[in-house]
């Protein structure tokens, strides 16, 4: 196993470099850089966008910065946010981790409705309730995810002005977080993520109840749940224990996509919220042409798609008997 | 010896003790009976907090920004009459030189927010890192007049010397630069030089140890959430409003960080937020419902002045490889006849949503004492633009509709503006219709912003484009023509600059004499007087065609006082000074 993930590793290493080169290329080929907007200042002078284009470095090749950057890398450090004039590793962190944070409670909301759905979808075939639910959820896969939270924002906004409850409408923590005891911190800090969660979880709920309820009925069908039911085996371990093991395989091969998913998944929606996670901050990066962030953040997901993967390897030996290592 | 006496003059001036800076009533809607002390002002913001250090901050809503307000310096402009106040300073400065040398006393008994006295040497400091280039201060330039430095020295502990290389307009604004702390800056400097002040005070830094000279300090910053202020016990010592009582009023002042204008709407609709820019029709309606409805307690007032911002189309005049073109776009009738084809009413109308002004000079209307209403207007007239480009030889249309003149070259032209700024989509396309009835075929083309602004700032006797619709925002009241646009040869003269930079016309070298001659003219009357010239001929020329002006439209919660009263509030002195509002 250990040998297996180092060749992993090995393997990565020029994906890495490709990847990096390739990254500032795409961002030095862009028009304009952090500058332009000064630029349009009618007060600032051509001096002095000129000091700022040095001290940027700015000023350099892109292959001159992109030695300096990968040099950096080495030693552990991602360079200097234009914007923040700050490392870009204490910039960024605290917006990964609270990303990280959205998407784990997503991550239970979306598998605690959508594989009991699947589940009941495929036991309960062509009943009132699998019609319903998959009616309601088709038609939700079809609202991109801001416009849904949109919608959901609105819809608290008048229920609090009908019934003055004082529920969220955005960010991540209320006013008074810090004064909170810890347990008061964490309810706190999920009432917020709530909402966002379940927009972001019921969006993908369709389709993946979908295939689940497929996976489902063909291995219902199959040979050896017909041997364990005639053995006398009770329905629900039929169920949970032997059809929904081997039906959720192709889903834990995916994981490893979950991960750097997050990045992207969580998407428009944290903007819409104001939640304050990696997308908000990319999108400026990306707008204010922030080099090094930018960077950074197309870099990490690369290291992230490689532990999804990692990790999905590591549990498929766990749910699947055949796949050994050694 | 003139110094001497000078400096004589200055001590006496300034030798009773300081007295306390009274906020003048008029500022306020609210007489100072009526407000109280305490509560906390949620206000919010579109873009993340970037750094707490005032020397690398750059952004329009920023922390250091906010603890020290851009009044917090030496003198500071009264919004009734646009005139510098002293405010940090113990009164007027001793002007000497020729208008030259400013000796100010600083007003005695000012203190940080950690208590350290606040005398000359954090404003040496200030001035010291604020010109050095390897600090890439966005206040840099305003320390130098046409690349000469404006140097300051400290006479003693409560005394400084500013000298101008030449008289300026913007002198009192020069002056009222904000002072950091030397014993924590200063400090920092002497050791690591500008590395050292660079990696002050980021996001991450301790609350605890931000200091500042204004009414408020740090007091906690989430990332990407919000930033929490608190009351600078230390100011109320030294600002009080009229009936003596110390400012702000308010313990606690906050920015809540809103990516989507939406949800900061839904924010102030749920009020959660005590105010809110309203930005078009939908807003303004969706507050006025909320009010009329009850579920929100808040003044909306909507059209208060017009924004500080422009809209505009400019030609281009160096364009060596279409010498057709050229002659075209530097023809003054063409470009009367283009600002006749903008049909400004309908641009308000149907861009701005009836919310904004049509503008037809390069100084934003909100800044009145500057706009001459004798200089000439080229408003919306098909018939007049028509015949001034028949006077200009395009008599007949071609097969397609499209002017042509003797020669068979076509009246033809390609419009660019930034892709994605709706409002400019739209300005662009009625322009290009309006233009089509009388035979001009204007081929509006959206791009990307970036590749625009490389445009429009190329050099050269053959730029590549014919003309560009954007808009400019950013100024001042004092002298409202940018240091960067008007003067031949500067960065964003955008609609002549050759490599040499030199002026094309008398009247851009009239208008570049003018810029320098406001610019350095102290008296405001004076001043207008000279800028009032500077726009006649501009609107002359009318080497950029202006558009329209959006609208500053105001509203907050009414658990807020001490906002401006009525007359005073527009988009450049705001609706409230921070100091006088308050909780009720």
């Amino acid at each position: 196993m250990l040998i297996f993930l180092l060749r992993r590793l090995l393997n990565l290493l020029p994906t890495f470099l490709i990847a990096s080169i390739m990254v500032f290329v795409i961002i030095y080929l862009a028009p304009g850089d952090f500058l332009t907007p000064a630029r349009l200042n009618p007060g600032i002078s051509a001096q002095q966008i000129e000091n700022l284009s040095r001290s940027f470095g700015l000023d350099k090749p892109w292959y001159v910065q992109y030695f300096n950057w990968m040099n950096n890398m080495l030693h552990g450090n991602l360079g200097l946010s234009f914007s923040y004039q700050q490392p870009v590793l204490d910039v960024a962190w605290p917006r990964v981790l609270n990303s990280l944070k959205l998407v784990l409670v997503n991550l239970v909301l979306f598998y605690g409705i959508s594989i009991p759905l699947g589940v009941y979808g495929a036991v309960r075939q062509y009943s009132l309730g699998d019609r319903v639910s998959g009616v309601f959820f088709y038609v939700l896969l079809g609202f991109p995810s801001f416009f849904l939270a949109l919608l959901t924002i609105f819809g608290i906004l008048r229920l609090r002005q009908l019934t003055g409850w004082h529920i969220p409408l955005g960010g991540m923590t209320s006013d008074n977080h810090d004064t909170l005891s810890f347990l008061g911190r964490t309810w706190d800090t999920l009432q917020h993520l709530l909402a966002p969660a379940l927009v972001l979880a019921i969006i993908n709920v369709a389709g993946f109840t979908r295939v689940l309820r497929g996976q489902m009925l063909e291995n219902l069908r199959s040979d050896y749940i017909r041997t364990a039911r005639s053995k006398g085996v009770p329905e629900r371990s039929v169920i949970y224990r032997h059809t929904l093991r081997n039906a959720i395989i192709p889903f834990v091969a995916d994981v490893g996509n979950i991960l750097p998913g997050l990045i992207g998944g969580a998407g428009f929606v944290e903007v819409v919220f104001s939640y304050p996670g990696i997308t908000p901050m990319l999108l400026d990066s990306l707008n204010s042409q922030d080099f090094y962030l930018i960077a950074a953040f197309s870099i990490l997901p690369m290291i992230l798609l490689f532990i999804g993967n990692a990790l999905s390897d590591i549990l498929l030996t766990l749910v699947d008997p055949r796949i050994r290592f050694s | 010896m003139k110094k001497l006496l000078v400096l004589a003059a200055a001590l006496t001036l300034g030798s009773s003790m300081a007295a306390p800076f009274v906020w003048p009533a008029k500022w306020s809607a609210d007489a100072p009976s009526a407000a109280k002390s305490g509560g906390e002002f949620r206000n919010y913001t579109l873009s993340d907090f970037k750094t707490v250090n005032p020397f690398t901050s750059a952004e329009a809503t920023s922390i250091p920004g906010t603890m020290a307000l851009p009044g917090d310096g030496l003198f500071t402009q009264d919004p009734t009459t646009d005139e510098f106040i002293p405010h940090m300073a113990d009164g007027m400065p001793a002007v000497s030189n020729g208008g030259k040398r400013f000796v100010v006393k600083i007003r005695q008994g000012m203190k940080f927010s950690d208590g350290q006295a606040i005398t000359a040497d954090d404003w040496i400091t200030t001035y010291k890192i604020h010109t050095d280039d390897k600090v890439g201060s966005n206040s840099y330039d305003s320390f130098f007049i046409n690349d000469k430095p404006i140097t300051v020295k400290k006479l003693d502990d409560y005394t400084l010397q500013f000298d101008f290389p030449q008289t300026s307009a913007e002198a009192y604004a020069t002056m009222s630069y904000n002072p950091w702390p030397d014993h924590i800056f200063g400090a920092a400097y002497r050791k690591g030089g500008a590395d050292a002040v660079k990696a002050l005070w980021g996001l991450n830094v301790d609350p605890k140890t931000v200091v500042s000279p204004g009414p408020f300090v740090l007091s906690g910053y989430s990332a990407g959430q919000r930033a929490v202020f608190r009351k600078n016990p230390y100011y109320g010592e030294w600002n009080k409003d009229s009936a003596g009582k110390s400012l702000p009023y308010l313990d606690g002042y906050s920015f809540r960080i809103v990516k989507d204008l939406n949800a900061g709407l839904a924010s102030y609709l749920a009020g959660d937020i005590d105010t809110y820019g309203p930005r078009n029709a939908d807003d303004l309606a969706q507050i006025k419902k909320a009010i009329d409805a009850k579920t929100l307690n808040a003044t909306l007032i909507a059209n208060v002045s017009p924004a500080a911002s422009s809209q505009w189309i400019t030609f281009n005049w160096n364009k060596a490889d279409s010498p057709f073109k050229q002659k075209l776009f530097r023809d003054t009738r063409f470009r009367h006849a283009m600002s006749m084809l903008a049909n400004r009413d309908a641009m308000v109308q149907l861009a701005l949503g009836g919310l904004g002004v049509p503008t037809y000079y390069s100084v934003y209307p909100v800044f009145k004492g500057f706009i001459n209403d004798s200089a000439p207007k080229y408003p919306y007239n098909l018939d007049g633009a028509a015949k001034l480009l028949a006077q200009m030889g395009f008599t007949k249309k071609g097969s397609d509709g499209v002017l042509v003149d003797s020669k068979g070259n076509k009246l033809e032209f390609t419009l660019t503006t930034n892709a994605g700024n709706t409002t400019r989509e739209q300005l662009g396309r009625i322009f290009a219709d309006e233009a089509k009835k009388i035979g001009v075929k204007v081929n509006f083309n959206p791009i990307d912003f970036n590749v625009l602004v490389g445009q429009l700032q190329s050099k050269g006797e053959s730029r590549p484009f014919d003309a560009i619709l954007l808009g400019l925002s950013g100024g001042t009241n004092i002298w409202p023509y940018g240091v960067n646009v008007v003067p031949c040869g500067t960065d964003l003269h955008s609609y002549n600059n050759p490599t040499n930079g030199a002026c094309a016309t008398s009247q851009e070298q009239l208008m570049t004499k003018l810029f320098y001659q406001g610019q350095s003219t102290v008296d405001l009357k004076a001043r207008e007087a000279i800028g009032s010239q500077l726009l006649k001929t501009e609107a002359e020329l009318q080497p950029v065609i202006y558009l329209v002006g959006g609208s500053y439209h105001v509203t907050y919660n009414n658990r807020l006082g001490g906002q401006h009263p009525r007359d005073l509030m527009d988009s450049y002195y705001g609706s409230r000074e921070l100091p006088l509002t308050f909780i009720k």
